[in-house]
């Protein structure tokens, strides 16, 4: 009997054994105000005593790139390589989070063997608080502000704050040239319900941050 | 009896329970469970979504046209897209509706929670969940007809 338990876990464990082995399948990275892509290498090791193929990779979007080192798919037992994910960062700006799904030989369609993470953190040169304002139907009639910080090395000015309605009234005032804004904004009334949203130009030298939008928004009546 | 022919019975055996258990009972159910006790924060199960809502399609641009939820608009992380185009669409139609809710591929994609989070930004008031197994959940429950989709 303790031959046929000693067997069974010898099947057992075969099935089960674990596949490529990701010490760090989560990483994190800062980038640059202006860089446009960044990548990071997840390095792995076919821990198992079996050739594991990587059948599939499939990214989070059409943002995210991934390469195996030469392209390689096949890993003989004991053998390391590595998987670098690719992100296209485009407009993203704040804490961004990308991942990849990695499916080996084996794995079932619905459930790949190993997910991996990179959490970038991409500096934000346009700070605005907060982002929409808020009135109510019927409440007392009352200005309101959103503050603008710029942020980085370089000042940076507003242009111009553009609105794709006449419902409120806006007044741009500068606190400090190049680096701090405030835009306060009026409802012409609050009889009704109403959205404004303002497009906000700035000489931002880093393109996906040089136009900005923000809201205006006078809702229904809150319910008592 | 020697530990190879004790092996195969116990295969044969668990084989046969396994074979009269299909042929009794069907086929697995491989549809999604959605348990709300085990729901993360600001996430809800299919069964609790009390329409209308803005649905929220967050996976790749080319699976929503491919078979996105009908009436759905887009807002993905897609770092080739307009991110301003979106914000500015769901604005509006929150606007007139402020109850959202924000799918992506399944259980595991993650990408409905952060857009989740951007909406909460926009205004806290509104009143955004993220849709625990996301397309699948939809597609299981004969939402969606198409059968593609991103794994």
């Amino acid at each position: 009997m303790k031959r046929v338990i000693a067997v069974w876990l010898g099947v057992a464990g075969m099935a089960f054994a674990g596949k490529l082995t990701f010490p760090e399948p989560v990483k994190e990275l800062k980038a640059g105000p202006d860089e446009t892509k960044v990548k990071v290498d997840f390095p792995f090791t076919n821990s198992t005593d079996k050739t594991v193929v990587v059948k599939e990779t499939v990214g989070d979007c059409s943002c995210t790139s991934i390469e195996i080192s030469g392209g390689k798919t096949a890993y003989e037992p004991g053998e390391s390589g590595v998987i670098r994910l690719n992100f296209d960062i485009g407009a993203a700006v704040g804490k961004v989070e990308k991942g990849a799904s990695i499916w080996v030989d084996g794995d079932p369609k619905d459930a790949p063997s190993q997910r991996l993470t990179m959490k970038v953190d991409i500096p934000v040169l346009v700070e605005m608080e907060p982002k929409t304002l808020k009135w109510h139907v019927g409440q007392e009639m009352e200005a309101k502000t959103i503050k603008f910080q710029m942020h980085g090395d370089k000042p940076i000015h507003i242009k111009s704050v553009t609105p794709s309605t006449e419902n409120f009234i806006q007044e741009l005032k500068t606190i400090e040239d190049g680096r701090s804004y405030e835009l306060v904004v009026t409802p012409k009334n609050l009889k009704s319900k109403a959205l404004s949203i303002f497009r906000v130009e700035t000489d931002c030298e880093v393109s996906k941050h040089r136009t900005q939008q923000v809201f205006a928004v006078v809702s229904p009546p809150v319910a008592k | 009896m020697n530990a190879a022919v004790q092996l195969l019975m116990v295969v044969g055996l668990a084989a046969a329970g396994a074979g009269g258990t299909y042929f009794a009972k069907g086929p697995p159910v491989r549809t999604l469970v959605c348990d709300p006790a085990t729901l993360k924060p600001g996430e809800i199960c299919l069964e609790q979504v009390q329409e209308p809502v803005v649905w929220i399609d967050a996976r790749p641009r080319k699976d929503w046209q491919s078979n996105g939820l009908p009436g759905s608009i887009l807002w993905n992380l897609d770092g080739a897209e307009d991110a301003a185009a979106f914000e500015a669409e769901a604005m509006q139609k929150l606007f007139e509706n402020p109850k959202a809710v924000v799918y992506c591929s399944n259980e595991d994609c993650g990408v409905s929670q952060q857009v989740a989070e951007k909406i909460r930004k926009l205004d806290p008031d509104f009143d955004v969940k993220a849709l625990r197994g996301g397309w699948q959940a939809l597609k299981d429950a004969g939402r969606i007809k198409d059968s593609s989709g991103t794994p």
